[in-house]
């Protein structure tokens, strides 16, 4: 899988790649909106990491030059900017995904998943983790071919873990994803624990093997070492 | 008093007295003329006296005609020529005359006289009153389409001004329209006009960059903390980090998180105050209250609260998200500080109002001020501050009141 982020805070650039490449992406960065044009030009990306306010030009400039190319590049815009106008503007524009600066790298690279199994034309909704198989679409989960039913919050959760496999998920992450930050603070911590536990006992009744590691009270961690 | 009627008065009274005034010295001045002219013809008479003693060596006859009468009278005395007023009966007209008597001394063959010529001066004084009368009666009129035109004319006159004026009443800062001006002719108004457009230019660039340095303070605070959270994202997947580091970790996550949250607030209070959601529809806000009660059972769940509903259908037309925003602080503010266990939401004909157990009452005064915190809230300080600004953005009425245990937060949706 082929990304390019297009951001001209270096530092955040660099953290995205870091945490992004881990997971089987190639990632390539575009600081200024010259260097991004070029970039999309020439090349082809099954997703494009954003950012609006770029030196040289704005980003939904690129977005709109690349979807008149009737290129069909994944595209994740990243702003800081949240009204629902910049939001609506950048989705009209053509672009997959609206994330609102500041963003865990989790939620970015569950969100650069999902885009990137939508831009399949495959039909294959399924992403496996060990014996876990899940189907996105049908939003069903089975272990060894035997259904476990899970709530609509275990199913984010698990699937949230699985597509940061490997990866230590912060609790803060955990309940911005699940909960749109609607929360107060401090307030989900509990709640976070209880869906894990019970998400860990709906799938080792099924036979799975407990994938799901507390990291030092920070958050979790889906793997199978 | 306004303009034009302290202007009315001031000229009117002004007038009044400078043509009283003049009146009085014209009827003087009148006066003295026609005395004048009454005394020249005495003089002429006292001449034909004194030519015809001098021809005929006689006093003439004593006459009394029409209005004049000669008389003579023997003397020894010395007697000095003299004018004088006096009335004299007229039997004619059985009245006293105003007149005018010429006195004078004349000889006859050695004899002495006192010659005396007598002229009724109630013509004269006729004439004057006549014209005093006249002048009068001008000075009435004059006052009156004096007073009638000044209205018509300074209403007239006025009216570029009045027209300004209107236009500074409707403006407002928050709609970024300049003030409409009418062209008019008259110097002084079009200075004003100038000066008035230029400085509601001015105050709308001031206002226009205060609010962007708002908008852009938040938004330049969001890339730094993206990038920290980042950071801190990556950081954490190093498998040699202590516990004891983890902890501090999570410190910094939740400030950051603080601080975001923070930075969305203000950026939602300036953008409501911009005017930016100005797209209403429809909101059924029993349905929405409903919703969010189901959202959030959970977090009710895990404070051992209790929601009791009433909620009759209330609908309001505003916008979608600030409804959703106004709802959710509301109701997040009763979940965060309720000191018992049950919540009340209540919705009735234009009325929304959730109830949450407390202590004791809030500080009504300050409680809906930006960063206003009461000393166990751990929230932003931000909520209620814009709960009020989405209520008096949409002309509504959100009241604070505390009662029986519980504070009571009312939205009042027909102002």
């Amino acid at each position: 899988m082929k990304l390019l982020i297009i951001e001209d805070e270096k530092e955040l650039a660099v953290s995205i790649m870091t945490y992004l490449r881990q997971e089987d992406y190639s990632c390539e960065v575009a600081q200024t909106y010259k260097e991004a044009l070029g970039k999309i030009e020439n090349w082809e990306y099954d997703c494009i990491i954003l950012d609006i306010t770029l030196p040289g030009g704005s980003g939904l400039r690129l977005l709109q030059n690349l979807r008149e190319d009737k290129k069909s590049d994944g595209v994740i815009i990243i702003s800081a900017k949240n009204s629902i106008t910049d939001r609506i503007q950048g989705l009209k524009l053509g672009a997959d995904d609206y994330l609102v600066k500041p963003f865990h790298l989790s939620e970015l690279a569950a969100r650069v998943a999902a885009i990137i199994r939508r831009k399949k034309h495959d039909g294959n909704n399924t992403i496996f983790f060990q014996e876990i198989k899940v189907d996105t679409l049908a939003k069903e989960v089975s272990v060894h071919d035997k259904m476990v039913d899970l709530t609509r919050r275990e199913f984010q959760l698990l699937l949230y873990l699985i597509e940061n496999k490997s990866k230590v998920v912060p609790k803060n992450a955990l309940i911005d994803h699940l909960w749109n930050e609607e929360m107060g603070q401090g307030e989900s911590f509990d709640f976070i624990y209880t869906h894990i536990k019970n998400l860990r006992k709906k799938l080792q009744q099924q036979g799975c093997n407990d994938y799901i590691k507390s990291v030092y009270g920070i958050g979790y961690k889906l793997t199978s070492k | 008093m306004n303009l034009l009627a302290r202007y009315n008065r001031i000229t009117v009274i002004s007038t009044l007295f400078i043509l009283l005034l003049a009146a009085v010295g014209y009827y003087f001045l009148l006066h003295y003329v026609l005395i004048n002219q009454l005394d020249e013809a005495l003089k002429v008479e006292e001449v034909e006296i004194q030519d015809h003693i001098k021809r005929f060596n006689k006093l003439p006859e004593a006459t009394v005609y029409k209005d004049q009468r000669i008389a003579f009278q023997e003397t020894d005395q010395s007697v000095t020529r003299s004018f004088t007023s006096l009335q004299v009966f007229e039997p004619d007209e059985n009245e006293l005359e105003p007149s005018r008597r010429l006195v004078f001394p004349v000889e006859v063959n050695g004899k002495k006289y006192i010659a005396s010529v007598t002229k009724s001066g109630e013509g004269t004084e006729q004439l004057v009153l006549i014209i005093l009368f006249t002048t009068l009666t001008l000075i009435a009129l004059l006052m009156v389409i004096l007073f009638f035109a000044n209205r018509f004319l300074m209403k007239k006159l006025w009216q570029p001004f009045r027209n300004t004026l209107s236009s500074i009443k409707e403006f407002n800062l928050t709609s970024p329209v300049n003030i409409p001006i009418q062209k008019t002719n008259i110097t002084e108004f079009s200075e004003l006009n100038e000066s008035i457009r230029q400085m509601s230019q001015k105050v709308l660039k001031d206002y226009r960059s205060l609010k962007d340095f708002t908008d852009h303070a938040s938004h330049e605070m969001q890339t730094p903390l993206a990038i920290i959270n980042s950071k801190l994202d990556v950081l954490i997947q190093e498998p040699e980090l202590s516990e004891k580091s983890m902890h501090q970790i999570q410190g910094i996550y939740d400030a950051i998180e603080k601080m975001s949250r923070l930075s969305t607030s203000l950026l939602l209070l300036t953008r409501i105050e911009n005017n930016q959601f100005h797209e209403t529809q429809p909101i059924k806000f029993d349905g929405l209250l409903n919703e969010k009660i189901v959202e959030w059972q959970e977090w009710i769940a895990a404070r051992n609260l209790r929601i009791a509903t009433k909620l009759e259908p209330l609908e309001v037309s505003m916008n979608k998200e600030l409804a959703e925003v106004l709802i959710g602080n509301l109701f997040r503010n009763a979940i965060s500080h309720s000191s018992g266990e049950n919540i009340l939401i209540q919705t009735g004909k234009h009325r929304l109002t959730i109830s949450n157990p407390g202590k004791r009452s809030l500080d009504k005064e300050k409680i809906f001020d930006r960063f206003y915190k009461s000393d166990e809230s751990e929230g932003s300080g931000l909520g209620l501050a814009i709960i009020q600004q989405i209520c008096t953005h949409n002309n509504f009425r959100v009241r604070y009141e505390f009662g029986d245990g519980m504070h009571h937060f009312s939205v009042y949706f027909n102002n």
